[in-house]
């Protein structure tokens, strides 16, 4: 078994030929959500399965991943916390924002911060940054995961109040959640150019690419706010 | 300018700098108090790019950046756990339907006094419930109704006794009363409306609010709802009509709650039961999405409902042929139980 970095604090494990992601257990002999823990030398790592997560998909993608070990991070849509698990292990001198509108994951994800020293849970709708502009911080990357029909406009109140300049937004777009019927590539290419066009904080896509075959009709963004 | 921060009130001079601060106290569980409801909701949030971390430090409320961390995250999760132990919307959705159904209730047996004791004064008036109500608190008697009202006309030529006096100031405060019951009627329905759209979207794109927060009252929050099979769903509220049509000898109910969304009542009567099959279908994986998968809106369930819809009334445009008339009794017998039969079957 070898493991190589990929990416500041992501991983790629070989073992017997087949590659894995994992990132290195920020609170060693827990498993969050089920996931495989191995140990390589004296370093507990966490499987990262790609179909569970947009995050881990953008890097096997070959997204250029812009986190970095002490990064400031503003995750939207956190949902029970499967992949801000992960950022947490990445960031492990930084912090994570973790926003969720649903009360009833929001239960889950707070077992997830009992347990790990840098996630900062807020129970809010990503649609009013103003509700929570009094707790989160200048921060250098937005990740965002809403599956939400106005999935750009939040993104782009969020960045323009939270994201630093040439900070980085790293966006999933579910083509369905914007519309049922389209073909997934129209609302895609829509979907980039409202970014680019449509918002005064300027937007610079860096990349973008369809995170086929783990997750289906979805594209993965990674842009730079000039502002 | 002041602007409001989850560690005390700043003051900011022009150029974004931190001249004044009036810090709260380090301590988590007021902290959290605040970080839910703050007092000063009228105060401006940092302005874009503000440094939270380094105004903290720099004001002396946290040591260091570590200190800063450690405090926010106890403070935080604090605060998350107080909002979600803090009754589930639902059983604000629940109170607020039995609320206005209270309403109902009182505005109706309300309504019908003022509608007797106005009669007296202008038994031409043709109003009833909120309208008369509306009616009578803006005007008292008849005979202030403005010239461009439309009962102008019947209310200078009523035969009605003359409302004056101690008489008029009742009835007005009478109709005035009514009418906040049916203003807070509209709140809460308002209200209602809301607090669905952010509990369960996926519901109210199907059933509506309206029709949704009913289902989720009855079946006693969304959970429970989420955990009954479709075909309780469609029955949902028949035995509320059941008990109304024993008192009342209202129709005997066939159906629950949800004969009430449009595409149900506005459907000729041999496609309703077919409809009302497929909308509880998806009422009930909507209500599941809401409850467990927490995607929020998932539009693909309408789009679905709208063609099952569109394909039963293609299927069924012409009332179903009755068994020809004059037979004997028995034939009468057989073609019940055949409908009975399919019934059954269908529901399986
Ligand atoms: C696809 S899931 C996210 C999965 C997560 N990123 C992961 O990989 O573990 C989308 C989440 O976004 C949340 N969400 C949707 N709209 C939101 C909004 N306006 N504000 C905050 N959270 C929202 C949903 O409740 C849901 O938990």
């Amino acid at each position: 078994m070898s493991t190589k970095e990929v990416s500041s604090g992501i991983f790629e494990i070989t073992e017997r030929g087949g590659k894995q992601l994992a990132t290195i257990n920020l609170v060693p002999g827990a498993s969050v959500y089920g996931e495989k823990l191995v140990e390589i030398e004296g370093c507990e790592y966490r499987i990262w399965n790609p179909k569970r997560s947009k995050l881990a998909a953008m890097m096997i993608k070959k997204f250029n991943i812009p986190i970095e070990r002490d990064s400031k991070v503003l995750y939207l849509g956190a949902a029970s916390g499967t992949t801000v698990s992960h950022v947490s292990d990445i960031v492990s001198e930084g912090i994570v924002y973790a926003v969720e509108f649903s009360p009833r994951t929001m239960r889950d994800l707070i077992g997830l911060c009992d347990v790990r020293p840098n996630i900062i849970p807020i129970l809010a709708d990503a649609n009013r940054p103003q509700a929570y502009a009094h707790i989160v911080e200048e921060v250098d990357v937005i990740f965002q995961d809403v599956a939400q029909p106005n999935q750009s406009e939040i993104a782009a109140v969020n960045a323009k109040q939270f994201l630093k300049k040439d900070g980085h937004l790293l966006l999933s777009i579910k083509a369905r959640s914007i519309d049922t019927v389209a073909n997934p590539k129209n609302v895609f290419k829509e979907e980039v150019k409202k970014l680019e066009h449509e918002f005064d904080v300027g937007f610079e896509i860096l990349d973008s690419r369809e995170l086929m075959p783990f997750h289906e009709d979805h594209l993965g963004v990674m842009a730079r706010v000039r502002k | 300018m002041k602007i409001i921060t989850w560690f005390g009130i700043l003051t900011l001079d022009d150029s974004g700098k931190v001249v004044e601060w009036d810090m709260l106290s380090k301590d988590t569980g007021a902290l959290a108090e605040r970080l839910v409801q703050p007092k000063e909701t009228n105060m401006a949030i940092p302005p874009a790019g503000f440094d939270l971390r380094t105004a903290a430090i720099e004001c002396g409320f946290v040591g260091s950046t570590g200190e800063y961390n450690t405090l926010l995250r106890d403070v935080s999760i604090r605060a998350a756990k107080k909002q979600i132990s803090g009754g589930t919307p639902d059983m604000g959705i629940i109170q607020a339907v039995e609320a206005l159904d209270d309403i109902d209730d009182a505005a109706n047996s309300l309504s019908e006094r003022l509608a007797e004791w106005y009669g007296m004064y202008f038994p031409e008036v043709g109003l009833s419930s909120e309208p008369l109500a509306r009616f009578v608190a803006k005007y008292g008697s008849r005979s202030n109704v403005s010239p461009d009202d439309r009962l102008y006309e019947k209310a200078t030529s009523s035969m009605g006794a003359e409302l004056t006096g101690l008489d008029e100031e009742l009835v007005r405060g009478f109709a005035e009363n009514i009418c906040t019951l049916y203003d807070s009627r509209s709140r809460i329905e308002e209200y209602l409306i809301k607090s669905m759209e952010t509990t369960a979207p996926n519901l109210v794109n199907i059933a509506g609010a309206l029709i949704g927060a009913r289902l989720v009252s009855m079946a006693g929050g969304l959970e429970k709802l989420a955990r009954f099979p479709s075909s309780t769903i469609q029955v949902i509220g028949a035995n509320r009509a059941l008990f109304k049509h024993l008192r009342a000898r209202a129709p005997s109910p066939k159906h629950g709650i949800i004969f009430n969304h449009p595409q149900i009542k506005n459907s000729p009567w041999w496609q309703r039961g077919k409809i009302a099959r497929a909308l509880a279908a998806k009422i009930s994986l909507a209500v599941r999405m809401d409850v467990y998968s927490g995607n929020g809106l998932n539009e693909s369930l309408k789009t679905e409902l709208d063609a099952k819809i569109e394909s039963i009334k293609a299927a069924h445009p012409k009332p179903p042929k009755r068994e020809s008339k004059g037979g004997s009794v028995k034939g009468k017998g057989r073609s019940q139980n055949k409908q009975q039969n399919n019934k059954s079957g269908g529901r399986r």
